[in-house]
């Protein structure tokens, strides 16, 4: 079963749409949302969670289609978490505890207090005097605590200092274990989404680019490192993209499936085939 | 539902402490006048709720929450309708004491509490649907109205209280055609204004 289906999905506000979004997020994965600010990854986050009406389209999360009633009892099942926690500003911590335990109904306040502490989160200190680092945390505390199975984070560590966010990626790691359990993250964090994805897909200004399995898109491609001359050997389709380089040589990202056996490439990071790809994207 | 209100009671908790102690001169000193105008005003508590939730985009995360359009719309109006039982109720009971304290300020009048409280609901019914639908930032202008009606109401509900003798035996002119016809108005407004702010909420947010 999909955790998250999105079927040919279409929202349009005026200077910007979403154009025909088909996205499939396996149960059991992790799936990264990479993007571009405004690409819409925000849009996709708000469509699937039946907070935006498409105006053509349909999706389905953990089974069920979230313009359904029934999707509000599926909510139960689902974490989110924001690119900010937007609790109103008075509240503390254990103010949100309270009110979270009335809201969900498989609340665990012994964990709740547990990520307060492990995250080392002011149990009486107003929201607004968080950090932004400490507002995300409560948010994730939040997200962690009502037993869900599918986490969708938008920008989750975003603002967490690096020995943080290690523990917090380990979290999201540790959440799937369960084999039922599925994470759809968007990240402007490139590295990790690297080291916690199965699936990366990728969305510019609107068009999904690309979903596929990490793995998969690491082999596909190449980083091809060296003179002009030698890379024009190849066929023009088979390089991506390309930018010079300090010492007058190219950089490029090229498909190995069109680049001739024995072809000199290096391995490429997810960082280096986005970065290329929205290079490509914006010179076609 | 249960949750909403309680964010909601947790987010006025500050303004309540303020309200309280307003409510207090206002009902000590201001006879019939203040204890209507402060059930009236306490309408205007869930405005409040609504400006934080506003400044801190609550609804953003509501959204992702297992909360109905209903939930989220019935609680701004049952918030409104707690306050201002709770500041009838303190009313009263403040001018109780003030009349069993042979107090010649006092003004014990649970009829006008209950008036104040069916024009409160009027109120409410009138202007939350527009909060709704434009916001409490846009809805400023509606601010206007809003002190208006209950500025207007509270001042013509008791001068009409204050011109009748409760004591005599019946009620009837105006304050008796007061009596049946504002608990009808708040509800009906109340049945019409529910359903509307439901539609402008779930249109705002989509």
């Amino acid at each position: 079963m999909n955790a998250i289906q999105l079927s040919h999905i279409n929202k349009s506000f005026g200077d910007f749409a979403i154009r025909d979004l088909c996205l499939e997020v396996p149960s059991g994965t992790i799936c990264g949302l990479v993007g571009e600010n405004g690409a819409g990854k925000s849009t996709t986050i708000r469509l699937l969670m039946g907070a935006l009406r498409p105006d053509s389209g349909s999706a389905r999360v953990l089974g069920t289609d979230v313009s359904s009633p029934e999707f509000r009892a599926v909510k139960e099942d689902i974490g989110v978490v924001l690119d900010e926690a937007y609790f109103p500003e008075s509240l503390n911590a254990v103010q949100v505890g309270r009110i979270m335990a009335g809201t969900y109904r498989r609340w665990d306040q012994g964990r709740y207090d547990g990520y307060l502490k492990r995250f080392d989160l002011p149990l009486k200190k107003q929201f607004k005097d968080f950090s932004r680092g400490m507002r995300m945390k409560l948010a994730i505390a939040v997200a962690l605590s009502h037993q869900p199975k599918l986490l969708v984070l938008d920008e989750a560590t975003a603002g967490l200092d690096p020995i943080v966010r290690d523990e917090v990626l380990d979290l999201f790691n540790e959440f799937t274990r369960e084999e039922d359990h599925s994470i759809l993250i968007s990240s402007h964090i490139l590295s990790d989404l690297e080291k916690l994805c199965d699936y990366i897909a990728f969305l510019h200004k609107g068009d999904l680019l690309f979903c596929e399995e990490k793995d998969r898109l690491l082999e596909e491609y190449g980083i091809f490192e060296d003179s002009r001359e030698n890379l024009d050997c190849l066929m023009p389709e088979a390089v991506v993209a390309r930018e010079e380089t300090r010492y007058g040589g190219v950089r490029a990202l090229v498909r190995r499936d069109l680049a001739p056996a024995g072809f000199r490439m290096e391995k490429p990071s997810v960082e280096d085939i986005i970065l290329f790809l929205v290079k490509g994207a914006k010179n076609r | 539902m249960k949750a909403l209100l309680m964010k909601d009671f947790y987010t006025l908790w500050r303004q309540l402490r303020v309200y309280l102690l307003v409510m207090l001169v206002i009902s000590v000193f201001n006879g019939s006048f203040g204890n209507i105008f402060i059930t009236i005003w306490a309408a205007l508590l869930p405005y409040t709720a609504m400006a934080y939730d506003e400044r801190s985009k609550w609804d953003q995360m509501a959204a992702m929450m297992p909360y109905s359009t209903r939930d989220i719309v019935v609680s701004k109006y049952v918030m409104g309708w707690l306050c201002t039982a709770a500041a009838a109720l303190f009313a009263m009971v403040l001018q109780l004491l003030q009349t069993v304290l042979g107090s010649p300020l006092a003004a014990f009048a649970p009829v006008d509490n209950l008036m104040g409280c069916c024009a409160s609901l009027c109120v409410l019914a009138i202007t939350l649907p527009l909060m709704f639908r434009f916001g409490v930032e846009k809805g400023r202008l509606m601010m206007f109205l809003i002190i208006f009606l209950v500025c207007g109401s509270a001042g013509a509900l008791s001068s009409i209280a204050i011109s009748v003798d409760h004591t005599a035996g019946g009620l009837s002119g105006p304050f008796a055609a007061l009596m049946a016809v504002l608990p009808i108005a708040a509800a009906a407004l109340t049945a019409v204004s529910v359903p509307l702010s439901m539609k402008f909420y779930a249109r705002r947010q989509a």
